[in-house]
Formats: C-alpha cells, structure tokens, sequence
C-alpha cells in the first residue's frame, strides 16, 4: 500500500533523505524510530506530496504520490503531532467539513456521532468548539476523520508525543483497530515502547538513512532500546 | 468540491469579529462617501440655480421695462429710441433697447449639468467651475473665477466613493486575504486540508470566491443604494449603463488586490510578512506610482503658470487701456460697417470697453491655448502611463463613469466658447448699428445648452482603462496562481 523506492531528498547539500526503500503492506505499523532530523517526517511529507522528491519515487496503492497527487490522497489520512483543526467549528463540525473533502458526503448526522463516539469522544464534547478541545481529544477527532475517509493508508508523524500514558494507550487501541480493518499505517514515533507495543515493524534512522528493519514480534523492550542506542552512537 | 469549501469559508469568516468590523467600516465609507460627493454636487447645483435665477431676474425686468416702453411708443406712434448707455436712470428709453448693455451687463450662466452618477467620482470637478458666466465681457476671465473652497480639502482630494473605491477598499481587502494560506498554515490547518484529495489552486480559488462574494455583496448593494440615494437621472438607459462599468471596473480592481494578495502568499512567508509586503504594495500602486506619474507628466508638459497668465492678462488690459483710442480705431477698422455716424464713438464708454475685451482676449487667448494644450498634453500622457498602476486606471475610469473627466470639461468649455460668440455677435451688431432692441428680438437672445457629448466618445476614453484593468487583472492572477505550484505546505 506504501512504498519508497530509492526515495531521496536534499534540500540544496543538505541530504534530508538518502534513498529510502521501503515497504508497508496492508495491515501493518510500521513505526518509523529516529533522532530530530532523521528524516521521519520528511519521509512523511514526501508519502503526502507536500514536499517533491528529488530523486526516486513514494508511491500509494501503486500510484506515484508526485504524478497521481489527488488519487493516492484519497487513499491517505494524516495524524500529525497535533490535530490542527478549526476552532471555531465544533468537532462534528470539523468532522463534516473533512469527511466531505475525502469525498465522503453519503454521511449522515448521526453517523458522524457514531465516528466520534466510537473513538472515544464523550458525548458533551461533540457540539463544543474545538478551540476547547485538549490535546488527546484533537487526536481523537484525528483518528475519526481517519475512518470516515476509510483511509487504506495512515502517516501518523509522532502522534501520542504529549500525551499523558491513559490518553496514548488509548490512541494505540484505535490504532491496532484501523490495523484490523486492513490499513497500512506508518508512524514516525521517538516512544520506543509505544514503537513496540502497537507496531508490527520498526525501522530505525539515521541521518536520512534507514539503519535497521526489525518486527516487533522477534524483539523485546530491552532490546530494541539497545539496538536503537547502538544505532544512535 | 468548490461549492463546500465556498460555504466552509463562508462560514468561518461569518464567525470571524474583525471581519465584521472590516464590513462594517466599509459600508460606512461607502455610506459617507456617497453623502459628501452628493452635498458637493448639490451645492454646486444650488449655486448654479441661484446664479442664473438671480441673472434671469435682472433680464426679466429689463424685458418688462422694454415691453412697457414698446407699448408706450406705438400709443403715441413715435419711433423707437436707442437708450445711451450713461443715460440717468428712469428718463428716457430703458437700457433694454441697448443691445451692448443687456449683452455686457447681464450674463447668461452657462451650466455643465452633472450626469446621473456624479456622485460616485468628483474628480476634478471641485476645481473646475461648472457654470461660466457668459456676457460681452472677455470670457477668459470668467474661466479664472472659482468659488471659494477650503484650500485644505482642494489639495487632500475629496472623500467620495470613488476614494473610498480606489484608497480605502484594497486596504479592507488586504485585511481579508494577507493570510490567506500563511495563518491556515500557521494553525496548522493547511496540512490537514492538503492531506485530503484538493489540489492547492482549488483551495485558494474557493478562498477567494468566498472573500470576493462577501466584500462584493456589501459594494454592490451599498454602490447601489449610493445610486438611487443620491443619483440622478436614473429612468435612463445610459446612467445604469455607465453604473455597469463602474461595478465592472470595481469588481476588476478588487480582483487585482485579490489576486496579488495570492501571489504574495504563494511565496510561502508569513502572515506578518505578507502584510508587510501588502501594505508596501498599497503605498506604491495608490500612493507612490501615480504621484510620480503626475510628476513627470507635469515635468515633461510643464504648463503656465496660472499667474504667468492672470500676470499676461492683467498687461494687455493695461495696454488696451493705455491705448484704447488706438484699439477703437482698429476694432472700427475690423469693422468697418459698424461704424456709426456722429461723434459720439469717443464717448461711448460701452464701445471701448468691447474694444478692450478684443484686444486683450487677443492678447492672452494664446496663451491660454498654451495654457489648454499643455494641459491636455498632461493628460495624454497620464492616459498613456496609466497602465502601471490600477490606481490611475480605476481613477481615469471613475472620472469616466461619472461625467467628472477632464476630457468632458474641455468639451463643456468649447462650447462655452461657442456660445460666447454668439452672444457676441448677437448683441455686437445691434449695439454698434445703435439699433434699439425690441422684445421680438429679445426672444432670439441664444440660451446655452448643454449637448452631452456621444456616449460612443465617453466609452472610447473609458475603455483603454477598462481593458488596460483586465489585462493587467488576467496575467496577475494567472500569474499568482501558477506561483502556488512552487508553494510547500509542510515547512522543511
């Protein structure tokens, strides 16, 4: 569903990207494990077209992010760091106003509340505008655009940094169901233990470069955590 | 995909408080505007109907006096007498039997009317006078008379919609639209948005489709009520067609500041930042550009002063007087067949006067032509360079539009040159020949009227601005909307 071929990117002799190769298949997390400037979020930016390659491709469902721009976007949701939305509307508003952009517009009222309701937005907060909204609850409305867009394809771009551990579990659960529904989800994340306990894979970065793939399944906590500072020195 | 977030844009700038302000203001401009130019065209109206009710007056009498003295004179079967122009007042014939002193001492007052849309461009108006006493009298004279206006308000421009159109709107629309992209981005917005299948051009376009319907919406009908407040004119046909290019060329200037609000947005910096650069952008279409315009157009066509011109009129009437037995005998010499019989010529203060008026008109009408082409020079070449900025475009238009151009006035004063000969020839003739005139005469006495220039004429001077608007309008907005290509939605 998500694939980088030799995926490059410099910005002037600063190589952001260094020919990235890379894999997501329906149905997997691929938790992307790096320092600031490993090249997660531009590996990111370049899967959502807002940033050219400069060299290779970052292809969707099969199609070429940079030729198809529209098509694979309607494949695609993206949870940044914080769910940026507007806060003058309500979160049922937001909700509507996205769902429509991805083409949904067969939704009815109530099946937006459901979409709220069933990741977890309590009910009184529906109808509140979003400038209210803490930070998991904005997450939250995230993961709910992320359905009603029956997105097959997740960038998540550290999704749970700030989040208390109740509100991160939470995230996580919602995560391993959008997984169970056959979406390819990679997600850039400094949480090792998040990395482990809600991905399938790990890669780990470095300086643009992708040092080590690993499944989460063959690695323990302790592990990964020296794999990843071996990496780090 | 337009048609939602048209209505999501709508929607959020509704609940936006400074927009309201913004519209708020606007209206209120517009609103006070439309009162100001009235109040101006209405005082000149007002002053134009006095003048010639007071000037109508004084001739009423004098005909009353004459039809008074005809009956008199075919009751006792006598001849009609010429009445000298010194003669004591209540003996003898009335002064309305001499042709010289009804055609010198009484003025017809020639009116420029204004059109049906006045209200909506001043222009120049305010320093042009817009009804010209005519008599036998030197009529370039007359020209130089103006009313009393606060000199103040002559050198800042009047506040009327045209002002509120050309000065005040791109600042509201800048208000609207300098963070078009860069405070979505800044929140954070963009992103989430961009994540969705709409490519950046679609989003910008719906963005401007809301801002230009919303600030629209208020111009228009504002523009509209302004119109059937204080227009006139307005069962015909030509003052809604000239409304229909003005709102053509307010919707092309809005575009403008819209359009360049997308390109300076397009270049990805922030919203402080575009604002800045806005603001400047502001300063030099409006402000900056068509001063230095008026510089070098009044640099290369340097005209006359004014008072090298009241300097060279004052000294041929100084001349004229210092020798006005020679004048007499050359005006005589023009013509020869009015010459009277008798030795009263030398006498007859009226007929030096006339004398003088034709030697000094002669004396300075070159001068005022150089004076008039020289202006006129000024405004071809204002004409010409008007396409580097929309201001001076939207500016020439509105004078257009509005009957304010100065293109108009010439055309209004070559009448008034017209008219003056032929009030000249019409009481010259009689007064010289010292044949009294008779109250069937009187009827022939020419009245000025206006006769409005072809709107085929009006339209040709309005449509290099229009054009010139339309062009530049088209090639900056394909222009900022092909800049969005290189526009990155995620900071590197």
């Amino acid at each position: 569903m998500l694939e980088a071929i030799k995926l490059k990117k410099t910005y002037g002799d600063f190589e952001a990207l260094k020919g990235l190769d890379l894999k997501i298949n329906a149905g997997d997390i691929y938790c992307l494990l790096g320092a600031n400037g490993a090249g997660k979020s531009t590996t990111i930016n370049l899967f959502l077209n807002f940033i050219d390659p400069s060299e290779g491709q970052a292809k969707v469902n099969g199609l070429d992010v940079t030729t198809h721009p529209l098509e694979t976007k309607k494949f695609l949701a993206y949870i940044p760091e914080t769910v940026m939305l507007y806060g003058n509307l309500t979160g049922l508003e937001n909700l509507a106003y996205f769902a429509k952009l991805g083409g949904h517009n067969e939704y009815s009222d109530s099946d937006l509340r459901n979409f709220l309701k069933h990741v977890g937005l309590q009910d009184g907060a529906v109808e509140k505008r979003v400038a209210a909204y803490s930070k998991g609850m904005r997450q939250k409305v995230g993961v709910a655009i992320a359905l009603a867009k029956q997105a097959k394809a997740l960038l998540l771009d550290e999704p749970t940094s700030g989040l208390d551990p109740k509100a991160s579990n939470e995230f996580s659960e919602l995560l391993k169901q959008l997984q169970g529904g056959g979406a390819a989800i990679l997600m850039a994340t400094h949480d090792l233990f998040r990395a482990k306990e809600t991905g399938t894979r790990i890669g780990i970065m470095r300086e643009g470069r992708l040092m080590q793939q690993l499944s989460t399944d063959e690695v323990s906590h302790a592990d990964l955590e020296r794999i990843y500072l071996e990496h780090m020195h | 995909m337009y048609s939602l977030i048209v209505a999501h844009e709508t929607r959020t700038l509704a609940k936006t408080p400074s927009l309201l302000w913004i519209l708020l203001l606007l209206t209120a401009a517009i609103a006070f505007g439309a009162w100001a130019s009235s109040s101006v065209f209405e005082r000149q109206s007002q002053g134009a109907t006095a003048i010639s009710n007071y000037e109508n007056g004084m001739r009423t009498k004098m005909h009353d006096d004459l039809a008074k003295y005809e009956e008199k004179v075919k009751a006792s079967g006598g001849k009609m007498e010429f009445a000298a122009v010194n003669h004591a007042p209540g003996e003898g014939p009335p002064q309305a039997t001499n042709a010289g002193a009804v055609g010198s001492e009484t003025e017809s007052f020639a009116v420029l009317p204004p059109t049906g849309l006045a209200a909506l461009s001043i222009g120049q108006s305010d320093l042009n006078l817009n009804y010209i006493p005519v008599s036998m009298k030197n009529i370039i004279d007359a020209t130089k008379d103006n009313e009393i206006e606060n000199p103040v308000n002559l050198k800042a421009g009047s506040f009327d919609i045209a002002f509120v159109i050309i000065f005040l709107l791109p600042i509201f629309i800048m208000a609207m639209s300098y963070d078009l992209l860069s405070s979505e981005k800044e929140r954070g917005t963009l992103a989430m948005v961009m994540s969705h299948p709409i490519s950046l051009r679609k989003l910008m376009a719906s963005k401007l489709v809301s801002r230009i319907a919303i600030l629209l919406a208020v111009v228009i009908a504002f523009g509209v009520g302004a119109v059937m407040a204080v227009g006139s004119e307005l069962n015909q046909a030509e003052t809604w067609a000239r409304f229909g290019f003005w709102l053509g060329a307010t919707v092309l200037y809005s575009i403008f500041w819209f359009a360049l609000a997308v390109l300076v947005n397009a270049a990805g910096k922030s919203s402080a930042t575009n604002g800045i650069v806005l603001a400047g952008s502001w300063l030099a279409f409006v402000v900056v550009i068509p001063t230095i315009v008026s510089v070098v157009t009044s640099t290369l066509y340097p005209a006359p002063s004014r008072l090298d011109f009241i300097a060279a009129s004052r000294e041929a009437q100084t001349a004229a007087e210092f020798e006005r037995m020679k004048a007499l005998d050359q005006y005589y010499y023009d013509h020869l067949e009015l010459v009277p019989g008798g030795e009263d010529k030398a006498n007859d203060f009226l007929t030096l006067s006339l004398a003088n008026n034709a030697s000094i008109e002669k004396a300075i009408k070159p001068l005022y032509d150089e004076f008039q082409n020289q202006l006129n020079r000024q405004e071809d070449a204002v004409t010409k360079f008007q396409f580097v900025s929309p201001a001076i475009m939207m500016q020439l238009a509105m004078n257009e539009v509005a009957g304010t151009s100065a293109d108009r006035y010439e055309n209004f004063m070559k009448q008034v040159f017209k008219f003056h000969a032929q009030w000249g020839e019409f009481f010259t003739g009689r007064f010289l020949k010292r044949d009294p005139l008779t109250t069937e005469e009187w009827k022939q006495i020419p009245t000025f009227k206006y006769v409005e220039e072809p709107f085929s004429d009006v339209l040709a001077r309005l449509m290099p601005s229009l054009l010139g608007l339309l062009v530049v309008v088209a090639a900056l907005t394909a222009f900022a909307f092909s800049s969005l290509r290189k526009y990155r939605v995620a900071a590197r």
